[in-house]
């Protein structure tokens, strides 16, 4: 059980990396409308989406 | 009818030309421009605009090309997200209109961006929170998962040194949770007791203080005065659930902020300004002022107070003033900001502009009325202040005490009381059951902005209904034909189609609803014309000429009838007869009913005429009812029954209502209302059903039923456990435990709401 003095620390120091991708994402704007994606192939504006693609 | 089109053509061709130069006006530039200062003491422009058209990230590399090679540009960002844009620009080599008219040129709309600010700030706002809530939660799971073993193990299993490093962990997790996510609670908590009183900030700020500092003395020095056990993972539980509330609570008032921002977008920005040598001048609203000429092309809105000098037209005033059917206006007559043009192009003389219109009167009485809405739903802080004193007493007591008795457990017992009264089940016991309430309701089709909302419904004695668009169906009124003669020469269906045929030709709304309702026969018409406020004219294939409008006896505008009747004629014989009936909501009657039997008086407040609410309110049985009220009155009205002392619930969907809604303690608005309307009210009814108030309540009733025993079971547990503490059986690891299941039970109890 001695490795647990080694993984305990790690995983306080692997918490804090996580912290800040989570940061990095939500400051680049990740989360800022959740929904707009989504309702882009529903949106009717979306077949000259395609056009665009042709061109 | 062609000399009105071809004015209203040349009238917006000319808008058009002109209206780009409109943003270069120093006034309205500084709506959507900022100063942003550059290297060497220089200064840029910053503008933002609104970008249309853009598809993918493709769309944005274009329009930032198309910016960059403007002449004068320094700096240019496209978002296609946000459909948005940034712009640096040199006030000495360029104006807006040359980026603007870039960008039209590349394909896409710009328009500029006057709520940028306000945008940016709620951005930085929302992902302030999301930040706070995730170290909050990511810490606390981390936090339990290092708790666990304490728990599972009995103190032989868990070697010293190893629970001394599991200790270490949670406290160097606890630790972003207590400096950075917690903060905002102990910002508000130091703010209130600067300002001399106790919200609830300040119990839930020292619960977190004492248990951190309590466990982070027992996690550095086991044994010591505070012993060996450590809180942390009650503590960050406790915070993540707190900021989740919060952080819900900031996006409802967002997406309240967001349509407000839209609402106040109905009024132009631009006018077209006649000059004194007859030129016209495409201005920016801002710099209109008393005794302006301004024309008004058709289906454009009014753009201030003023009188109408030339033309006849009907004005849609619905939104202001409730009243349903379009109001003609001749030369002479009064028109307001913010109601619609729907007859012809006319033109008026500015009287009031700006925040002396009543548009703009109506906005500010709906903030005021907002701002003194009465504090019936604060009981949380009114407890606040006692509680914790209460608090305070008891663990000063118990420590004087102990000194006395065993001075080494004097530290412990008041550290067991302080966290065993933690109100973390007490803070919980009203949101978790409002937030589960407000999930089912939403499942059920009533959208709540406001939480408290729930407490109003289930507790309001009266609710003010408005007529038009919330009794009644807003446009679909029912069109009803009676043939005037009796001759074989046309079917009835021939008839309707031959009607509706003819109605698709006008705006006005009766036609528009006869074209709707009718299946058109898509007959050929010459010779077409509209005479407004009398009716539609054409010549059909055969040569017969058709006619429908008002009956030549009904010449003097026989509005104030239950009924509105358009009469079809042909070769000026009347063949038949349109009757247009304000048709109530399918439910209206049912959900009446029932709330009646619920015990919930009913009152009808209209700004309609008289004659028809009184036929409504026969129609519904509904006692108390008022017709011909303008906004203001129905404010007095609301503001009679709350000196009353009754608890008033207002359910309404026009801009007339908007100054109510924030006025009675509880608002709905109709889904379909006006946007203002749904910004304003406290609840939104999505599928327009009034059935859909009376479920609601009985679940706003159940909800309140659950936040009592929320309650009677935080208040119960403590109240076992203090005096257990207190005299020292209660160790500081039960007490921890015992705050967590008490939650436990609180968020589950809840939680059946939302079945």
């Amino acid at each position: 059980m001695d490795i647990l003095y080694l993984l305990i620390p790690l995983s306080a120091v692997l918490v804090l990396g996580i912290l800040g991708v989570f940061a990095w994402a939500l400051n680049g704007g990740q989360f800022d409308d959740l929904e707009q994606h989504g309702e882009q192939i529903l949106d009717a504006a979306v077949d000259s989406f395609d056009k665009h693609q042709d061109a | 009818m062609h000399a009105t089109l071809a004015g209203a053509i040349s009238g917006a061709g000319h808008a058009l030309s002109n209206d780009l130069q409109v943003l270069d006006d120093a006034i309205e530039c500084a709506r959507f421009t900022r100063w942003v200062p550059l290297a060497e003491g220089r200064r840029a422009a910053e503008s933002s605009l609104r970008i249309g058209g853009m598809h993918c990230n493709g769309c944005a590399v274009i329009v930032e090309q198309a910016l960059r090679r403007v002449d004068g540009v320094l700096d240019a960002h496209v978002s296609a997200v946000a459909e948005c844009a940034t712009v640096q620009w040199d006030a000495a080599r360029t104006r807006p209109s040359a980026f603007v008219a870039a960008i039209e040129r590349a394909g896409y709309a710009a328009v500029p961006d006057t709520a940028a600010g306000a945008r940016a700030l709620r951005r930085q706002e929302s992902r302030d929170a999301l930040w706070r809530l995730f170290v909050a939660v990511f810490c606390a799971m981390q936090v339990m998962m290092l708790a666990t073993p304490s728990y599972l193990s009995t103190s032989t299993e868990l070697a010293p040194d190893l629970k001394q490093l599991l200790d270490w962990g949670s406290w160097l997790l606890t630790l972003p949770v207590m400096l950075f996510a917690a903060a905002p609670f102990f910002t508000g908590a130091w703010r209130s007791l600067r300002g001399g009183h106790i919200g609830m900030d300040v119990p839930a700020a020292l619960g977190m203080l004492v248990a951190f500092v309590a466990s982070s003395g027992a996690a550095f020095d086991p044994g010591g005065v505070f012993g060996r056990e450590v809180y942390f993972d009650s503590l960050a539980m406790f915070v993540s659930f707190l900021l989740g509330g919060r952080y819900l609570e900031m996006r409802a008032r967002h997406s309240a902020a967001l349509s407000l921002e839209d609402a106040i977008g109905r009024l132009p920005e631009t006018a077209l300004r006649e000059n004194a040598d007859g030129s016209l001048a495409s201005v920016s609203v801002l710099r209109l002022q008393r005794g302006d000429v301004v024309r008004i092309p058709v289906g454009q809105a009014f753009c201030a107070d003023g009188l109408l000098t030339q033309g006849r037209t009907r004005a849609d005033e619905s939104l202001l003033s409730g009243e349903s059917a379009p109001v003609d206006k001749v030369a002479g007559d009064a028109v307001v900001a913010g109601s619609l043009n729907l007859g012809a192009p006319v033109t008026m003389r500015v009287e009031r502009v700006g925040a002396d219109t009543r548009f703009e009167a109506i906005v500010a009485m709906m903030r005021d009325a907002r701002g003194r809405r009465p504090a019936t739903l604060q009981g949380a802080d009114r407890w606040a202040a006692p509680f914790l004193w209460a608090v305070l007493l008891l663990a000063g007591g118990a420590a004087a005490v102990w000194s006395v008795i065993d001075p080494s457990r004097a530290v412990w017992v008041a550290v067991s009381v302080l966290i065993v009264t933690c109100p973390c089940a007490l803070s919980l016991a009203a949101p978790s059951a409002l937030l589960a309430s407000a999930v089912a309701m939403a499942r059920n089709g009533v959208m709540l902005r406001r939480l408290e909302a729930i407490e109003g419904l289930a507790r309001m004695r009266t609710l003010f209904l408005d007529k038009t668009g919330t009794l009644t169906e807003p446009q679909g009124r029912g069109v009803q034909m009676v043939r005037i003669d009796r001759g074989p020469r046309w079917t009835d269906a021939a008839l309707r189609g031959t009607a509706a045929s003819l109605a698709a030709w006008s705006t006005h709304p009766l036609a528009k609803a006869l074209a709707k309702e009718n299946a058109s026969s898509g007959a050929a018409w010459c010779e077409l014309a509209e005479t407004p406020g009398q009716g539609m004219q054409g010549r059909a294939v055969d040569g017969t000429v058709w006619r429908l409008g008002r009956s030549p006896a009904q010449h003097a505008a026989a509005i104030d009838s239950d009924e509105v009747e358009a009469w079809l004629s042909c070769d000026g014989q009347p063949v038949a007869c349109f009757r247009f009936n304000e048709v109530l909501r399918a439910d209206a009657v049912a959900a009446v009913r029932a709330l009646e039997r619920d015990g919930v008086r009913i009152a009808l407040l209209s700004g309609d005429t008289p004659a028809r609410v009184e036929r409504i309110g026969r129609l519904l049985g509904i006692a108390d009812r008022c017709g011909g009220m303008a906004p203001q009155d129905k404010l007095v009205a609301v503001r009679a029954a709350q000196a009353r002392g009754e608890i008033v619930a207002m359910l309404g969907d026009g801009i007339n209502d908007a100054p109510v809604l924030a006025q009675a303690d509880t608002s709905l608005a109709m889904g379909e209302g006006a946007q203002i309307a749904r910004a304003q009210a406290d609840g939104v009814l999505v599928s327009n059903a009034l059935q859909d108030v009376v479920r609601a309540r009985s679940l706003a009733k159940k909800t309140l039923r659950v936040v009592r025993q929320n309650f009677i079971w935080a208040a119960g547990y403590n109240a076992a456990c203090v005096p257990l503490a207190l005299v020292g059986w209660l160790p500081p690891w039960a007490a921890g435990l015992g705050m967590a299941t008490s939650s436990l039970v609180v968020v589950l109890n809840s939680l059946r709401l939302a079945r």
